[in-house]
């Protein structure tokens, strides 16, 4: 019990299930965008009106963490599933949340055509540049030399061809209303972050169109880096390829 | 006094907080929790804390669950 004098900065969001701990591996960053996430649910008053949908790959147990309402797409097709729940339900307020490999690869024709459609929905792509959750193979948005699981002697033109920068071109969709890439690397990339998933929700409250944020994430296991090491990476290596910016805003 | 709450049954030992605050109150612990990891301590012996949050902001796994500033 905290007295009245003093004030609380910081608590776990009310979004989140209480007593739920994060399966995920040390330092990874995805239990920060979940946090954020539900921080902004819950400042936002959203609680209530959400339908999350979940996809594949390491965000794949989100309806264990957020304290909302979540159903589970199949690979790639969460902005297929997220869709159909708000065309039905125009009153909800509908996010998916997904990985590059999910967004960017596997279903890659969904999540472009909601974007082109000007589905009025919320999507947040957390790129790690690898696949986590099956070992760290080559993804979509693995940079040129990264040496991956499937890609040994490091990703090359020949061979792999060249990373997809998704903000970028979701950007270029009429129907986006918002698009931005952020990180997690620091605190002050921490708060834009956070602003920049604000930013994506009010869009689609306000019927703009399509919003979408591209969070630069971290993946210390298979990297097979620290969590520090992990973050220089992103800082050193990540942002030539990704730069960090909002791309369109309506 | 600021403080903050720890819930060293969360702290997966990534050491991330120790290197975001400013007045290095966060340490490495010695003491293994249930997970096998050795979580960090807090020790503010002289109430150097400012309550910035950064440490929660930073947490990954939400092992820092409170930041109260007086």
């Amino acid at each position: 019990m905290i007295k009245t004098t003093e004030k609380l900065v910081f608590e776990s969001p009310k979004s989140l299930k209480a007593g739920m701990k994060f399966p995920f591996c040390a330092g990874c960053d995805h239990g920060v965008a979940i946090r954020l996430v539900a921080e902004v649910l819950d400042e936002m008053n959203l609680k209530e009106k959400t339908i999350a949908v979940a996809s594949i790959g390491c965000s794949v147990m989100l309806y264990d963490y957020l304290d909302t309402d979540c159903i589970e797409a199949p690979h790639g097709r969460a902005l297929a599933a997220a869709t159909g729940v708000k065309r039905t339900n125009k009153d909800k307020f509908v996010l998916t949340y997904q990985g590059d490999g999910d967004f960017a690869s596997i279903g890659l024709a969904e999540s472009l055509h909601a974007a082109l459609r000007g589905e009025k929905v919320s999507a947040i792509c957390i790129n790690n540049t690898t696949y986590g959750m099956t070992g760290g193979q080559a993804g979509p948005t693995t940079i040129m030399g990264q040496i991956t699981k499937t890609s040994p002697n490091g990703r090359n033109e020949e061979y792999y061809g060249y990373p997809i920068k998704i903000a970028e071109q979701i950007a270029l969709c009429d129907g986006t209303a918002y698009s931005a890439r952020c990180s997690l690397d620091s605190i002050a990339n921490i708060k834009k972050t956070k602003e920049a998933i604000r930013k994506t929700f009010e869009v689609q409250l306000q019927g703009l169109g399509f919003g979408f944020v591209e969070i630069l994430s971290t993946c210390p296991t298979n990297w097979h880096l620290t969590p520090q090491e992990s973050h220089e990476r992103v800082r050193n290596e990540l942002f030539q390829v990704y730069p960090l910016g909002v791309y369109k805003e309506v | 006094m600021n403080y903050i709450k720890l819930d060293k049954t969360r702290c997966k030992a990534c050491y991330l907080c120790v290197d975001v605050c400013p007045k290095k109150l966060i340490i490495k612990g010695s003491q293994p929790n249930s997970l096998g990891h050795f979580p960090v301590e807090f020790k503010d012996p002289d109430n150097k804390c400012i309550g910035c949050a950064m440490c929660a902001m930073r947490c990954p796994d939400i092992a820092i669950t409170e930041v109260v500033k007086n």
